[in-house]
């Protein structure tokens, strides 16, 4: 075990070093001719939150719309570079700014205080007071923030909306959600009072459904809060001069209003039609993402998971140390933690796109689980066997791939069976990151339709499909396999 | 030819931890020789046999085959010496999820170079031998004990070994199904075969043995040819296990 510890303290020593020097080198502030260089700006978005961003369908393809996206069209046709843009969830943006997996966060951000420490804002470009969205029977009810005292109301984790209700609404109690579109759902069921939203994203959803209202909320919004800003990494002075530059020119045409007006025109596309059937290309895309993802990692976690059983079963004791350590680490944490450590971590070395990012991290996820069912599956055939196939002359590799392997399939077949099922229901993970999964994809309708329970029962008869087929095929090749002897 | 030594074992000793299990053993084994070894439970006879193939890894000592000293070999030059010496267990240990062919032909094939077809044919003619021709196609799961151990030998013959290990090969067989693998044993004793048997069987023994020896507390303490181990056996302790053995 000591061994273990050295090499994890080596490990963090370098992943350490590596950081440092990474935000040294940000602080000889190339920011904006770096863009300039690369020819592209990376624009970070959750796309939950019309009218500042969402998606929309255009010609089968999803596509992030919204006034933050016109504002950073703007800020990329100023500076004469395209615009590219990355989704993911909001908790996860101020890590891909440090990161350096975008360059700029457009995410109807407030520069707070708190946020200030760890990035670097352009001036505020839209000012929106803060409202709370209720039920439509409960108007009677609730007038302004001071009728919700023991109530508990909806605040997107991580937002301002939430640090306005824990200081101003020190009565009512939180609940934070990631996504505002699980915060209306939990609104229409009851589960919270109302919900803390910019007045714009209030306005939004109030607009398109019947059954909601808003009230102001009257909050005390001191100035650093007021308004969004667009965040940049630390010590990105330059790009910040060019951005401000832009949000000037959009301040004194008075551009903003009209960024709104388009926004709106593609949020009535959206609701025009708000049924399952239209969003089918959607979950489409979900489920062959999902299977994608499946599939690669369970190829790849069963090639790595017999690599990491071979080590961990031998006889040498570097080789095994390596196996044990990798499969405890493994299947110590998280897969959610490894998903962005891969994406973020490992970010910081080279740039890979998300999918790949979640590719890699679900694989070698698996291959620690797919190990310990081989190694089970190897140390489940009598030594006999082995003796047998050596005393023929057998090497050792040739006995592991022609009498051992084949018959520990066959003994963990189930079980490998179920870590395929539970793959494919993991993977919902790289949701995270924005990869495009069925999980991923059942929140972009919701955004996109303000519906919020039927896309989930859409999700939930998909991924039953996907199960329960696997479950069939697996069960299929089991039958095969048992015919023999 | 007949008195040409195959296997010289030179000062053998294993222990398992402080366990004493085979104490300095020196012996020769002739080709064509078949020597049956008898003894207690626990006097090393299968350790003494896993031995001759390195299966069991000595502590000490020196095991000659075919002129080569298989203790200095590594494992990978030890798979072709292995090869040559064929070995049947207790437990048969067939490969299940093959068939009784596939079973035969994997090791030709795997090791030898040799067609699919000639594979075929030679584990064909083998098991004919054993008197199986009929059960090519089978699974080991559904054939009887006695026609598992035939296979298991056919699969070994299949690899054309110089010598014939045989550890217990009846004693996890139904009583009447000991018969059927001792004739085969003994048609195979009549090819000439070298032959190393440890068994309970001391009809065999006498019947097809040219030497017997007894084995006791990690020693050759006695041995001869079945008649004078057999009638005249000079130990107390081969006297005392026969008299226990030949009383049941």
């Amino acid at each position: 075990m000591t061994h273990l510890k050295r090499w994890l303290v080596a490990l963090f020593a370098v992943f350490a070093a590596v950081v440092t020097l990474n935000m040294q080198s940000v602080h000889a502030d190339d920011s904006l001719v770096k863009i300039q260089q690369k020819g592209t700006i990376v624009m970070g978005t959750s796309p939950d939150y019309a009218p500042y961003e969402f998606l929309v369908n255009k010609h089968g393809k999803n596509q992030v719309v919204g006034m933050d996206v016109e504002v950073a069209r703007k800020i990329a046709k100023d500076l004469g570079v395209k615009l590219v843009i990355k989704q993911m969830n909001f908790s996860s943006l101020l890590v891909a700014l440090q990161s350096g997996k975008v360059d700029m966060v457009l995410a109807a951000m407030s520069p707070t205080n708190a946020r200030r420490k760890s990035i670097d804002f352009s001036n505020t470009y839209y000012k929106s007071g803060q409202d709370i969205i209720i039920n439509k029977t409960d108007a009677k009810i609730y007038k302004d923030r001071q009728s919700f005292a023991n109530k508990k109301v909806g605040v997107q984790n991580g937002s301002l909306q939430e640090t306005l209700a824990k200081t101003q609404m020190k009565s009512s109690t939180t609940l934070g959600l990631t996504k505002v579109t699980d915060l209306i759902l939990a609104l229409k069921t009851h589960k919270v009072a109302g919900v803390v939203a910019e007045g714009a994203v209030a306005q939004a959803y109030t607009s398109n459904d019947d059954s909601l209202v808003e009230i102001p909320g009257h909050f005390n919004l001191s100035s650093d809060t007021m308004g969004t800003a667009i965040g940049f990494a630390k010590g990105s002075d330059s790009l910040v001069a060019a951005a401000n530059k832009s949000l000037a020119e959009i301040k004194q045409k008075k551009l903003i209003p009209q960024y709104l007006k388009t926004a709106g025109s593609y949020m009535k596309t959206n609701t025009e039609d708000t049924s399952m059937l239209h969003y089918w290309t959607y979950f489409l895309k979900g489920v062959e993402y999902t299977l994608l993802i499946s599939a690669i990692g369970a190829f790849f976690g069963v090639l790595l998971g017999t690599i990491f059983a071979l080590l961990r079963l031998s006889k040498h004791r570097l080789p095994h140390l390596i196996g044990v350590a990798y499969i405890e680490f493994v299947r110590g944490t998280p897969l959610m933690i490894q998903v962005m450590f891969v994406y973020f971590g490992i970010g910081i070395f080279i740039d890979i796109p998300a999918l790949v990012a979640g590719l890699i991290a679900v694989s070698l996820n698996s291959a620690a689980y797919v190990a310990e069912i081989i190694r089970s599956g190897i140390d489940s055939i009598p030594v006999g066997q082995t003796e047998a196939a050596r005393s023929l002359g057998l090497s050792e590799r040739q006995t592991m791939t022609s009498v051992v392997l084949p018959q520990a399939i066959k003994n963990i077949w189930p079980a490998l069976g179920n870590e395929f099922i539970s793959l494919i229901k993991e993977s919902s993970i790289v949701s995270i990151i924005g990869v495009t999964d069925l999980i991923y994809q059942l929140t972009v309708v919701q955004t996109a339709t303000y519906k919020g329970v039927q896309p989930i029962l859409v999700a939930m008869v998909l991924y039953f499909v996907l199960t329960f087929g696997l479950s069939k095929l697996l069960g299929h090749f089991e039958r095969k396999m048992n015919h023999a002897a | 030819m007949q008195h040409k030594p195959l296997i010289q074992i030179n000062h053998l000793t294993k222990k398992f931890g402080d366990n004493l299990v085979l104490n300095d053993i020196s012996e020769t084994i002739n080709q064509g020789d078949v020597i049956v070894v008898i003894g207690a439970s626990g006097g090393g006879k299968s350790t003494f046999l896993r031995s001759l193939n390195l299966l069991n890894r000595p502590t000490r000592g020196e095991i000659f085959f075919e002129g080569t000293n298989l203790v200095d070999l590594s494992e990978k030059q030890l798979d072709n010496v292995r090869e040559k010496m064929g070995m049947v267990f207790q437990s048969f240990n067939l490969f299940p999820n093959m068939t009784v062919l596939e079973n035969i032909k994997l090791a030709p094939l795997k090791v030898k170079t040799v067609t699919d077809e000639e594979a075929t044919k030679t584990a064909k003619e083998l098991l004919e031998q054993v008197g199986l021709g009929e059960k090519a196609d089978a699974y080991p799961a559904s054939l009887s004990g006695g026609q598992q151990q035939r296979v298991a030998i056919a699969r070994a013959l299949a690899m054309h070994p110089d010598v014939m290990l045989f550890d217990e090969p009846t004693s996890a067989l139904d009583p009447e199904m000991v018969g059927e693998v001792l004739k085969v044993m003994q048609d195979l004793a009549k090819t000439g075969m070298t032959m190393v048997v440890v068994t309970h069987e001391m009809g065999f023994a006498r019947s097809v043995a040219d030497q017997v020896w007894f084995m006791d507390g990690g020693k050759i303490l006695e041995k001869g040819t079945p008649e004078q181990l057999f009638e005249h056996p000079k130990e107390a302790r081969t006297q005392d296990f026969l008299s226990k053995i030949l009383a049941q």
